[in-house]
């Protein structure tokens, strides 16, 4: 908590309009760059009308308080005549992509009722199923979203005990995988930016920021670019974000390691040391820190802390010895020991070590821009410019002064894209941008590159508090244990994610991070050691279409026909829900009501001035039978003999606050009675009473009428928080960069583990845990997933991209006329994007119908030719092919998802894969 | 004298259609009517391309072709350069939208709806009969820009004056204000700027400006 004697409070009052109209002030969470603060205009007849920006949040909004487009699809979604209507029953037992589900409208209650004696059947016989798994599993959509509309189901969740939320929707294949986990592993960024507000130098290597930063990212790279910012995008087609770029560099497909390497290779390799940070390296880093013959670090014998070479009185001692100065590079002798995976000696004595620092000179000396050149298709001169345009732009040296504290300028920072994130390569990807990033001291520090949410540490919305100490100098981190006595060789949930991930740790959020499509994946084929993988007898959706979002879509769908139960919170019909037993409409968007932190630092350029809280409130009357989340939760738990514990979670801060606290000297306590069933309204109250003493020390206590009026409130959030150089350097902690010994360390204990259980199935995943990651031909493993699909590799020459679509991404919003009319506006919402000349050597013109295979599917589209694609590229835009959502299932565009296989051999080690996959064309009409 | 008129920087438009949605809710225009909307345009050959995102509609031009030909006088230009339709006087013969050299006028002959034959509520709210078989364009938010005027406000300073495609852009492309006001916003943007207006060559002295880049330092 802040001191609040030097916090201003900020009030947003509504504005009123002409009698008989008036705005309500609520928020659209549809995408993880919100929330976007927005009022909504109801005449006089009660009807929803206009959406327009909330312009009272423009003083404390990182993008001026402006509103996404997707948001204006609100007025549609609410009035949609294709919603569903009413709760609905199937009444076809038969489940199948062929099968009519006979869907009929029943009551709320009975609706309720057969869910809730479904739930207490399965209660009744355990919650575990016969291999030790959930037998009640959720599923729901992109990166949290969903957390922000299902009112007080997370309580319901927490009250019910074990479940599997590892059934993956898109996690994985369509998100930042790698960054994710590496990312908060390093710097506590599960989700990576640019410090965009003073980043003059920006490479992004396929980072769609302006058409998935939401409207914070494009504000300020919009306000960057005029005052000068030089973003190089590097990406096999020319996206939005490549168009307001200043330079679009056209990469082979997943070959952004390489190019990566080449520009740490120039700058270790072309330049003078002192370019470089070396005091950041020296004493923020892992640098340093000595390692041994067997690539652990040597350690002193007493303390088992690493040690360094201490160059000033020329002897080796442990790294966190005062006054010294720490040698980069060279060879030394050492009283020390080594100790590699599961404690064992290595070695002990007198040891030679080498700084880390020289290891890595060393690893980079093979990756010159001319050896990458070949591999990335961009000339060699071309990488070497852009590297020194870093060095130069990174101002070593320089520092500035924020909030009272001084700290390093960095203003260069490179970003990543999702498919240079997810899948193989994504690991070299993100530990090659960090390493950049630490080269120069812009890790975490102004204009560089910064984590600006953790999920996978605690809490959840407080990185800086995230910060533990951790062994060897660097921070904490919630690896799953790989260590024999620990290890779970039985997984608590289907997708294996303690068993096999070490990265993905074991709180809330680990489940979505795992193989999450193993959960699919080995439903019929568990391979050797684990507990054979079973249908959940119940499951829950909601806000996810797994037969349109994950992989392999046709095989999962197939899957999914056999699910027995299924529940599914609907806003219309759609492909996953088509295999529901239950179907409950939920109240949508305007509808609903809920309270939701905003500001601080959250996803992507979510980084704000201001914290605080938002309101999404009722504007209108549901336009249909649906109930509000928070009424269908409280139900489903009083039903199921859950009230109580339901209760006591809210009660704990489940749906976002805790209802009892203490801060600057104010106690407060909104607790619920336990006992009883609350309206919505009630809950809602006691959440913003919570909320505001959470603000204000418990100075004030506004209840939800306030709220309703005002829509948010905030307090200012130091700039300082966005940098986490700062913290460490308090708590006397190091970046865990470049050298990876505890990860090689965990990869090697996790290999014997496996190995102990007969699971060999994992090595090559094995391969990806090394201490300086080497490249390997990752096209080639695309290629080479086309023989194993029975096809030649020659015969599918073409790679097959997805990019975002602004108007869609993460909004769940395909059914809503208005987004597709405006979405249309953008090249590639109608067909596949390929290049012009590609295109005329096939005798293919506009609009002409073109076939795109693998050997397993194929799929058609219109031919959009556009010259911003390279010409061995295909890119198709969002994830189309919807064969029961109404209104989208007419509009004749396919999707790469059903062509792109689920495999094994194209999963990494952190268990993703990349949305790619190499395709042939031909015209067919 | 007063000339409203709408900058757009092109260096800031990322072309996601937040105006066109913003323009279609404020004006209620049925689908596939978009009185402002963003083209995606690309430059050159591959791989020396460049991809543009260029937003138009009614650039209430000083010397109107769609006022010119229109037989019915119901295409007016008022005296601060806003160029307007009377439904009431409109015929409904299209000679504007075919003289308009920026396809901004749209006619549409029949009620048509986002889902089907019948209105969602919101249409059904909103329909306004008085626009069918007439010709329609961007108004350049008008009603706003008066009923702001009559509260004192600034339009293109004060959101309640300002047309709802500017409030709306979340990359601060679009702006609007009174371009014979050598001190309004858009006068600045325009001493500051390099620009263009589209199809000048024409005579139609547009009041849409394209900002691309800074002025040289000591460019005048």
């Amino acid at each position: 908590m802040k001191n609040l004697s030097t916090v201003k409070l900020v009030e947003h009052p509504a504005k009123t309009l002409d009698a008989g109209t008036h705005k309500l002030a609520t928020y659209c969470y549809q995408c993880v760059a919100g929330p976007d603060l927005l009022t909504v205009k109801v005449n006089d007849q009660g009807v929803a009308t206009e959406v327009e920006p909330n312009f009272a949040a423009e003083p404390v909004h990182p993008g001026g308080g402006k509103v996404c487009v997707k948001a204006y699809g609100l007025v549609q979604k609410l009035y949609n005549p294709n919603r569903v209507r009413a709760p609905m029953k199937r009444t076809n037992p038969k489940k199948g992509r062929d099968q009519d589900p006979g869907f009929v409208p029943i009551s709320w209650d009975e609706a309720l009722d057969t869910v809730a004696k479904k739930l207490l059947e399965v209660r009744a016989k355990g919650l575990l199923d016969e291999s030790g798994y959930p037998k009640v599993a959720t599923s729901f959509g992109g990166g949290g979203t969903p957390q922000s509309y299902m009112g007080s189901f997370p309580a319901f969740l927490s009250a019910w005990g074990p479940m599997d939320m590892g059934f993956g929707s898109g996690q994985g294949v369509k998100c930042y995988h790698s960054e994710h986990l590496y990312g908060e592993f390093w710097h506590r960024g599960f989700t990576v930016s640019a410090d965009t507000p003073h980043c003059n130098y920006n490479i992004s290597c396929g980072a769609n920021i302006e058409a998935s930063g939401g409207v914070a990212g494009v504000w300020r790279h919009a306000n960057a670019r005029e005052r000068g910012i030089k973003r190089v995008q590097v990406e096999p087609h020319l996206s939005v974000t490549g168009a307001c770029s200043a330079e679009w560099v056209p990469i082979k497909p997943k070959t952004d390691p390489a190019f990566l390497f080449a520009l740490i290779h120039v700058m270790l390799h072309e330049h003078a040391r002192e370019r470089l940070d070396v005091d950041f390296l020296k004493h923020h880093t892992s640098s340093p820190y000595l390692v041994g013959p067997n690539g652990f670090y040597l350690r002193d014998r007493e303390t088992r802390k690493p040690l360094v070479w201490d160059a000033k009185n020329e002897k080796a001692v442990p790294f966190d010895t005062a006054g010294i100065n720490p040698a980069l590079e060279g060879s030394y002798d050492a009283e020390a020991i080594e100790i590699g995976p599961d404690a064992q000696t290595l070695g002990e004595g007198d040891l030679v070590g080498e700084p880390a620092f020289g290891r890595l000179v060393a690893h980079m000396r093979a990756y010159s821009p001319e050896w990458a050149s070949g591999i990335c298709d961009v000339k060699a001169e071309t990488m070497r410019r852009i590297a020194n345009e870093y060095l130069d732009a990174a101002q070593v040296g320089a520092t500035v002064e924020v909030n009272g504290r001084r700290l390093r300028y960095r203003p260069v920072a490179v970003t990543l894209g999702k498919t240079v994130t997810n899948g193989w390569g994504g690991y070299e990807s993100c530990w090659a941008r960090t390493v950049l990033a630490a080269l120069v001291g812009a890790l975490e520090t102004v204009g560089g590159t910064l984590g600006t949410t953790v999920r996978l540490n605690r809490p959840l919305n407080e990185r800086h508090k995230s910060v533990r100490k951790g062994p060897d100098g660097f921070m904490a981190y919630p690896l799953n244990p790989t260590d024999k006595e620990h290890w779970s060789a039985q997984p608590n949930i289907r997708n294996a994610y303690r068993s096999m991930v070490p990265l993905a740790g074991d709180g809330p959020w680990s489940q979505a991070l795992g193989p999450t499509h193993f959960s699919w994946m080995f439903l019929d084929q568990t391979p050797k050691g684990l507990p054979r993988v079973t249908l959940p007898e119940v499951w829950f959706l909601y806000r996810t279409n797994p037969a349109i979002s994950f992989w392999d879509t046709d095989g999962i769908t197939d899957k999914m026909a056999r699910f027995p139960f299924v529940v599914a919170f609907a806003y219309t019909r759609d492909e996953t829900n088509h295999f529901a037993d239950i179907l409950l409409p939920d109240a949508v968007d305007l509808e609903s009501l809920q309270l939701i932190r905003i500001g601080g630092s959250k996803f992507i350029e979510q980084f704000w001035e201001h914290e605080g809280f938002a309101l999404r409130q009722p504007v209108v009357a549901p336009a249909v039978n649906a109930r509000d989340f928070t009424d269908i939760a409280t139900e489903l738990a009083a039903r199921t003999g859950l009230l109580e514990k339901y209760n006591a979670a809210i009660n704990k801060g489940v749906v976002g606050v805790a209802l009892k606290g203490e801060a600057d000297g104010g106690q407060w306590d909104f607790s619920l009675d336990t006992t009883l069933v609350h309206s919505r309204e009630t809950i809602w109250d006691a959440v913003c009473r919570a909320a505001s003493a959470e603000l204000t020390g418990g100075q004030e206590t506004h209840g939800l009428d306030w709220w309703k009026e005002h829509g948010l409130r905030t307090r200012p959030f130091p700039r300082v928080d966005w940098y986490l150089q700062p913290t460490l350097e308090e708590m006397g902690l190091r970046f865990e960069l470049p050298y990876q010994e505890r990860l090689y360390r965990v990869g090697q204990e996790l290999g014997k583990r496996l190995h102990e259980h007969d699971m060999n199935w994992w090595d090559t995943q094995l391969a990806e845990y090394q201490t300086l990651p080497a490249w390997k031909d990752f096209p080639k493993l695309w290629e080479e997933e086309v023989g194993r699909m029975g096809g030649r590799a020659e015969d599918y020459p073409f790679w097959l991209l997805t990019s975002r679509s602004m108007q869609y991404a993460w909004g769940g919003n395909v059914g809503m006329q208005m987004i597709k009319e405006v979405a249309n506006n953008i090249a590639g919402h109608q067909g596949v994007i390929l290049n012009a000349r590609a295109a005329e050597d096939r005798g293919i013109a506009e609009g002409d119908m073109v076939e795109i295979a693998t050997p397993k599917a194929n799929v058609r589209a219109k031919a959009v030719l556009r010259q911003g694609i390279r010409p061995d590229t295909l890119l198709l835009l969002g994830q189309f092919s919807h064969w029961a959502t109404p209104y989208a299932k007419e509009f004749g565009m396919p999707s790469m998802n059903s062509l792109v296989p689920m495999s094994l051999p194209l999963t990494d080690a952190t268990g993703s894969g990349a949305d790619l996959v190499r395709v042939s064309l031909r015209k067919v009409g | 004298m007063t000339r409203w008129a709408m900058v757009a920087d092109l260096r800031r438009c990322v072309g996601c259609q937040t105006c066109t949605a913003a323009c279609k809710h404020t004006n209620a225009t049925p689908p596939e009517v978009q009185w402002r909307r963003v083209l995606d345009m690309e430059v050159g050959e591959y791989p020396e391309v460049q991809r543009v995102f260029v937003p138009v509609g009614c650039m209430h031009c000083a010397d109107p072709p769609c006022m010119h030909v229109c037989p019915s006088t119901a295409t007016k230009q008022r005296a601060d350069g806003i160029v307007t339709i009377d439904y009431d006087l409109c015929i409904g013969c299209a000679y504007c939208a075919v003289a308009c050299p920026y396809q901004a006028r749209y006619k549409t002959d029949a009620p048509s709806f986002a889902y089907g034959e019948g209105p969602i509520q919101s249409e059904a709210a909103r329909f306004d009969d008085g626009r069918i078989g007439v010709a329609t364009k961007c108004t350049f938010c008008s009603d706003r820009v008066d009923a702001g005027l009559e509260q004192g406000l600034t339009p293109g300073i004060d959101p309640q004056a300002t047309p709802a495609c500017v409030n709306s852009c979340i990359a601060k492309a679009l702006h609007f204000g009174d371009a014979e006001d050598p001190a309004s916003n858009v006068s600045q943007l325009l001493a500051e700027n390099q620009f263009f207006r589209m199809h000048e060559e024409l005579g139609t002295d547009p009041g849409f400006y394209y900002l691309w880049d800074k002025k040289a330092e000591g460019a005048a």
